[in-house]
């Protein structure tokens, strides 16, 4: 399993030292992400970037006229939020109430995996020690490696027909 | 018309089969279920009836009923006709209901192999939601009101409704919504007749795999049909109606997977009735969803009265399903314990959790804007972007599991052995993430999906290797021979990893959604914009006029490093019945990418904003729900006895170790 380990380590390694190099997005790219993460004040429970009303495409415009003017996201946001108020917003803000959306799935799944783990150990540990090959007999088994590959090969040709 | 003394008398059969099953169900007399059988059958006869009413009335242009005036017109083309019979809240409600009493009937005329009052009391549970649809339509939803003054022409179908995918995407999704209410009934029947045991799954595994493909089916064409005809460039929009259908989808394939435990190991079985409660709940609660205007949808029906007689159906079935499993708790009972930590059991395990934290996931971010105004008075939405940010580390992890379980085990697993069959998967998905950085790959995101991707796919790749080889070494096949014979001998198990074989695919697409570029911009004739690798060059505009619409097609000229590859020919037609202006895409489709043209506005001067999409990689998307039909056709074709219970398996084979 070092192998595996190794081979693991590189991808992560690989995937990290690239992860930052993500090159720097163009305005338009920026108007269009704003777009996704914002209600559509014309069209109720579809973002501005997928609302087909002629008065989004011109809001549209509007935040890509920003965006090629220099600003920044957290400005643009904020003069969309003094324009449209807070539910305008498509993405619960990482704080207050809003991170409870958050938080939660995270908490969910944890618990969940927490649970699992627990039930997993609890089963195997009251798994009683006496059927051919659970026992100490299975470890005086003295296989080679090659044997123990073959005995591995024809459990799993065995379990493929 | 025959329409609403249809309804009534499908209404007064399918109170009688209630009774009657109820009655049989108590006295265990098998000639009061078999009477309820056949008040069942009469109730699908006249649900059929009241449908073929519905359907006729809409062909024939019957405008003195209110539905054909709101859902059809005299210019509406024929196929859509159809469509027209879920295109509205009512209609819909009874398709809903045929489908329920047509699957009823069949599931309790086939239940040779359950027990009689296993039979009877999943008989009751069926007949019970009938009887709550039939009185939907009788009351608050019939189909069949009529106007006070008759008009001359209908007001149409939705524009966005009259396409190929509706005709089958709705029926599909529907078949798979109403299909779990069979395992939802047996399990519910099995747990009030005190027989908890494994043969309640195992009668309705073929009903489960049923509807879990036709929904899987449903959903993907609902995703075609979303990028085909709303112009936004996507497939998903994490809508609460395309959620609400994503929800029993996830907790219906934990189902799937785990409910092989119980079939194998004889353990799981509270989870398992637990599962397929939550798969019917949420199917109910879609259907509440979409009716009730509660959150904002695209896709939503509208707005009345209706979804508020769905919040106590809603209770009524959780209470109840949860009051059966506490009532027979102690016959739900595990019969084994778990071997080892790493093992199948284990990996299915796992599989589950992150299935149902998907689940939640998704039901979370949907009800959160209602949970939030209740709490800040602030209506908040909850848009792709958050279930994007939360559900993306789920999906990968489910795809990394989806290429580890095959390699495991049951029972129990040594190290050493996991870690041979597990060194060329990883190879592969190293390679392919160290390839794809090397040569300028960037998003972190795509490189995992891909690296994972091919992991997975060399894992089940592995499996079909190691399975054909045991037919050449013993027939000496080729390996084509070899292949379908390996697949063919074990659908179950081979046609489970040709889906997931689908789903690597399907992941593929949506990594490649990662370099997916967008550009707009308002053009004059002759005028080029640059998207991606392409440049178009706008044209100009072609206007023409039908009985249903105004035509407006704009050529754009489509060129890839200077030379000239194709001709796209959007469109922007306003329809006259709906009043309502209609984008129609034009799709440049390859294994590669997709170019994708959108004219949003046109000016008199003969201007037109172009939106414009280059998405890497969307074809897989399709190309690999076509592998999961593939899969799950093999799923469904499957023996009955393919797979011999626990029991009855030889203990050598139980008790195989493999040695480490």
């Amino acid at each position: 399993m070092k192998r595996e380990a190794l081979l693991v380590a590189v991808a992560c390694w690989a995937v990290l030292a690239v992860a930052p190099a993500a090159a720097v997005a163009a305005p338009q790219d920026v108007a269009n992400d704003i777009a996704g993460r914002i209600t559509s004040p014309f069209c109720p429970g579809v973002t501005l970037h997928d609302c087909p009303s002629q008065a989004a495409a011109d809001l549209r415009n509007r935040i890509s006229a920003w965006a090629e003017a220099g600003w920044g996201r957290t400005r643009i946001m904020a003069r969309l939020e003094s324009e449209y108020g807070q539910e305008i917003r498509a993405v619960p803000p990482a704080s207050g109430t809003g991170l409870i959306a958050w938080a939660l799935p995270v908490v969910v799944l944890a618990t969940g995996a927490g649970v699992a783990f627990v039930l997993l150990r609890h089963w195997s540990a009251r798994t009683p020690q006496t059927r051919l090959g659970d026992g100490p007999e299975r470890n005086s088994l003295s296989l080679s490696p090659s044997e123990r590959r073959r005995l591995d090969d024809e459990i799993t040709a065995f379990k493929g027909r | 018309m025959l329409g609403r003394p249809a309804l009534l008398c499908a209404l007064v059969s399918v109170t009688g089969a209630l009774v009657l099953f109820f009655l049989g169900a108590r006295k265990e007399r098998r000639d009061l279920t078999e009477a309820a059988a056949r008040a069942l059958a009469v109730t699908a006869a006249f649900t059929s009836l009241a449908v073929a009413a519905l359907v006729s009335a809409l062909f024939a242009h019957d405008f003195s009923l209110a539905y054909v005036v709101n859902y059809s017109s005299r210019s509406l083309a024929g196929p859509y006709t159809i469509s027209a019979l879920w295109g509205g809240m009512e209609g819909s409600l009874l398709f809903w209901t045929l489908l329920l009493t047509l699957f009823s009937t069949v599931a309790i005329r086939g239940a040779t192999s359950t027990r009689p009052v296993v039979v009877s009391w999943a008989g009751c549970v069926l007949a019970g939601i009938s009887a709550f649809f039939l009185l939907l339509l009788v009351v608050p939803a019939d189909p069949f009101v009529t106007m006070g003054e008759i008009p001359a022409d209908g007001r149409g179908l939705n524009p966005l409704l009259q396409s190929p995918g509706m005709l089958i995407h709705p029926p599909l999704l529907y078949t798979g919504f109403v299909g779990f209410s069979i395992p939802f009934a047996w399990a519910m029947g099995a747990l009030l007749s005190g027989h908890a045991d494994s043969r309640w799954f195992a009668s309705t595994r073929r009903w489960t795999l049923f509807s879990w493909s036709a929904l899987s089916i449903g959903i993907v064409l609902g995703g075609a049909w979303a990028y085909t005809e709303l112009g936004w460039g996507g497939y998903w929009a994490w809508d609460p109606v395309e959620n609400a259908s994503f929800m029993p989808w996830l907790t219906a394939t934990a189902y799937l997977h785990s409910v092989v435990i119980q079939e194998k190991r004889q353990m799981l079985k509270v989870w398992n009735v637990a599962l397929i409660l939550a798969t019917y709940v949420l199917a109910v609660f879609g259907t509440f969803l979409t009716r009730s205007g509660i959150l904002s949808s695209i896709h939503t029906f509208t707005e009345g009265d209706t979804g508020i007689w769905f919040l106590p159906f809603l209770a009524a079935m959780l209470l109840a399903g949860l009051a059966a499993i506490a009532l027979r708790l102690d016959h739900l009972k595990s019969d084994n314990r778990l071997d080892a930590l790493v093992s199948r059991e284990s990996a299915f395990l796992a599989n589950n959790v992150l299935f149902v934290a998907a689940a939640f996931t998704v039901l979370w971010g949907t009800v959160y804007p209602i949970i939030a105004e209740v709490v800040t008075g602030v209506r908040l939405s909850v848009g792709p972007a958050f279930f994007n940010a939360v559900f993306a580390p789920l999906g990968l992890a489910i795809v990394a599991l989806t290429g580890i379980g095959p390699l495991m085990s049951w029972r129990r697993m040594s190290k050493g052995a996991l870690g041979r069959l597990i060194r060329p998967p990883m190879i592969a998905g190293t390679t392919v993430t160290a390839g794809l950085a090397i040569g300028g790959v960037r998003s972190a995101g795509a490189l995992l999906a891909f690296g994972l991707c091919a992991f997975t796919a060399v894992a089940i790749g592995g499996e079909f290797v190691r399975g054909s080889r045991v037919y050449r070494s013993r027939q000496r096949l080729g390996w084509g021979p070899a292949l379908a014979r390996t697949l063919l001998r074990n659908r179950r198990r081979y046609g489970g990893y040709v889906v997931h074989l689908g789903v690597v695919l399907i992941v593929i697409g949506f990594a490649g959604s990662a370099f997916k570029v967008e550009r707009n911009a308002f053009l004059k004739p002759g005028e080029s914009m640059n998207v991606g690798a392409y440049s178009l060059t706008y044209e100009g505009m072609r206007q023409a006029r039908t009985s249903e619409k105004q035509i407006n097609e704009a050529t754009v000229v489509v060129r890839r490093g200077g030379s000239r590859i194709g001709v796209m020919h959007p469109q922007s037609n306003f329809h006259f019945a709906q009043r309502q202006p209609q984008s129609e895409v034009a799709i440049r489709t390859t294994p590669v990418d997709d170019l994708y043209v959108v004219v949003t506005q046109f000016d008199a001067d003969g201007s037109a904003a172009i939106r414009s999409f280059v998405n890497p990689l969307t074809w897989w998307i399709w190309a690999g729900a076509a592998v999961m039909a593939l899969g799950m056709g093999v799923l469904l074709s499957g023996g009955r006895g393919e797979v011999a219970p626990a029991s009855a398996r030889s203990p050598v084979r139980e008790t195989v170790v493999v040695a480490g």
